[in-house]
């Protein structure tokens, strides 16, 4: 009998995640194919690439020597074009057909940039990609003024980068208040100021019209305000899924691909993972696209978990981001917006630091923490915050303490036996191995 | 495996372990280095000490990006600093509040289990922490609830 055979579309988080863990299961019983149309890298570590304190190597997350112990025959370089669910094969851009067993679409997210005049320009970057990195790398020399355009999670987590290689730097953003998918407007606040304290010119509500080429630097025209000049602009403008390829395809897609709790589509013995996918969310139950690191990783090892055979539910993945900016570190889980939700909060102008709580009877479903990194690290209430919101656990006993005492969670955690609720708690059903570890035999 | 097991109810709060821990992980004696923190409960009259308990599903390993994360030979999941870049994902990964930060080296930190020695465990002169041969479990769960009672009750 021929050998299984599972081809995984894209080599990020969701991808490598899901061959690791077929691997793990079958040591090498089945074929895998990879195709991948960069060599498999990680992003969230490009911000320290930029910043210089990592080598170009140190990103990458599968090199051939690695691909080989897992046992992957790699198509580096290609992408997918289409797939026909009828006779189970993949198409490449280069015109190979890829027959498959089981068919992995974790094809991520790509950068978008707003649709204004002059964005495709030179001097205008997108920093998503390793080859994004490596021309933003080479466009900010020191001393140079930087627009970042866009305040969401990405542009945070390259803002201290980019101070770092001593360019002058602004913030320009649409909504009302930076970070609108991360924090509150009172965190917003917060942070807004910090940074302003620290020389970063911040610019909330207004609208970019267009960027234009002015003497070798550029112009940034809005649709409110001042004109603001730069020499390099980065556009932050948000994400969109990879999906187009799946055009006239058999497979459901909403806002992503539609997923069951095995991550598998409507199409039997075709999943999908990470950003494209409309996994559970472990706070609401409902499905939803987080396109974040830690819920790709969970995808990819339940839909490669069921992929090698397993039958293994998926609990749902918490939302969940963390981003320093200037030694102010910022962060947020679960329904952290949840309008239904009974609040508390606390704010100390003064270190500064800001906490919120969102209740549904007495569990803790979103929170939200801010504050100098030196503050945060030595209380550590960060791990904390995520246990409340994951455990579930019933704070019947601390919650009216709590609303007096925001900033003493731990004591709470450790008397309601959130520990005892989550040690049982494994994504896999079973402990995990480390990744070194999974080879074929 | 061996683990840390913690007995409450034997902590007096002498702090002992978290300024072994802190000059055994950072080499400075320095609770806010420590990775093993005691809680206090009733005003102050009674103490947890609160660590990793190398739990099985090892949040932490599994969310990091570059796999600076394994399992040392005494079962601890340990941080390889020269593959760490600081990306803080291990830290909200982590349900237990017990990966931390350190910003002096950018780098995350936790319970190594000292490599199967563990300072916390030999400096405490009450055996409230001992490394023994047991399962992880919620060492401090119950404990805390009765303590916290009365405190409570005041407060309401």
């Amino acid at each position: 009998m021929a050998r299984t055979r599972h081809v995984i579309v894209g080599g990020g988080t969701a991808g490598m995640n899901a061959i690791s863990t077929i691997r793990r299961y079958d040591r090498g019983a089945s074929e895998i194919i990879l195709v991948a149309d960069e060599r498999p890298y990680s992003r969230m570590v490009l911000p320290y690439y930029l910043k210089g304190s990592i080598s170009e190597s140190h990103v990458f997350t599968a090199p051939p020597t690695r691909l080989r112990t897992l046992d992957v025959e790699p198509f580096i370089g290609r992408r997918a074009v289409g797939v026909d669910t009828q006779i189970n094969t993949l198409m490449l851009d280069d015109g190979t057909e890829l027959p498959y067993d089981n068919l992995l679409i974790a094809t991520g997210s790509s950068a978008v940039r707003a649709p204004v005049a002059g964005a495709d320009g030179s001097g205008v970057h997108s920093f998503w990609t390793l080859e994004q990195a490596q021309g933003v790398i080479r466009g900010i020399t020191p001393g140079c003024s930087v627009v970042l355009v866009g305040a969401g999670f990405i542009a945070f987590t390259i803002l201290n980068s980019i101070l770092a290689l001593n360019a002058q730097l602004t913030v320009v953003e649409i909504a009302p208040q930076i970070l609108p998918r991360m924090i509150d407007a009172t965190g917003a606040d917060v942070v807004t100021r910090w940074l302003q304290e620290r020389g970063v010119t911040v610019r909330t509500g207004v609208q970019l019209n267009a960027i234009e080429d002015a003497d070798g630097r550029k112009r940034l025209r809005f649709r409110q305000g001042e004109d603001v000049m730069a020499d390099q602009v980065i556009m932050a403008t948000g994400i969109r899924t990879n999906l187009d390829w799946l055009e006239g395809s058999d497979i459901t897609i909403n806002r992503g691909i539609v997923v069951d709790a095995h991550m598998r589509s409507n199409v039997p013995n075709v999943y999908a993972a990470g950003d494209v996918a409309e996994g559970r969310d472990a706070v609401t139950g409902e499905a939803a696209l987080h396109a974040i690191e830690p819920t790709a990783m969970e995808h990819g090892r339940i839909a490669g978990a069921n992929m090698a055979g397993q039958s293994q539910t998926y609990r749902g993945s918490l939302l969940m981001n963390i981003v320093e900016v200037l030694g102010l570190e910022i962060a947020s889980f679960g329904a952290w917006d949840d309008a239904d939700a009974e609040v508390m909060s606390a704010l100390r102008p003064e270190r500064p630091a800001y906490r919120k709580l969102l209740w549904h009877d007495d569990r803790i479903t979103g929170a939200m923490i801010l504050g100098p990194a030196r503050d945060i690290w030595a209380t550590n209430d960060v791990g904390i915050l995520k246990g409340l919101v994951q455990s579930g656990v019933s704070l019947r006993d601390w919650k009216s303490y709590l609303r007096g005492n925001l900033f003493d969670v731990k004591r709470a955690f450790i008397a309601a036996g959130a520990t005892g609720r989550l040690l049982p708690q494994t994504v896999l059903g079973r402990p995990s191995v480390a990744a070194e570890s999974v080879a074929v035999q | 495996m061996k683990v840390l097991r913690i007995t409450p109810q034997r902590c007096t709060g002498c702090m002992r372990c978290e300024i072994a821990c802190s000059y055994e992980q950072s080499g400075v004696f320095q609770p806010a280095k420590s990775v093993i923190r005691i809680s206090p409960f009733e005003a102050h009259t009674s103490y947890a000490p609160y660590t990793c308990t190398q739990c099985d599903e090892a949040w932490c390993m599994v969310a990091c990006p570059v796999n600076a994360i394994t399992i040392s030979p005494v079962g601890a999941k340990i941080i390889l600093n020269d593959l760490c870049v600081g990306c803080k994902l291990c830290t909200i990964a982590c349900p237990y509040g017990t990966m931390f930060y350190d910003p002096d080296t950018a780098k995350a930190t936790k319970c190594n289990l000292c490599g199967g020695a563990p300072a916390c465990a030999t400096a405490c002169p009450t055996q409230a922490i001992e490394y023994v041969e047991a399962e992880s479990a919620d060492w401090l769960g119950s404990f805390a609830a009765e303590r916290a009672e009365t405190q409570l009750a005041q407060q309401a």
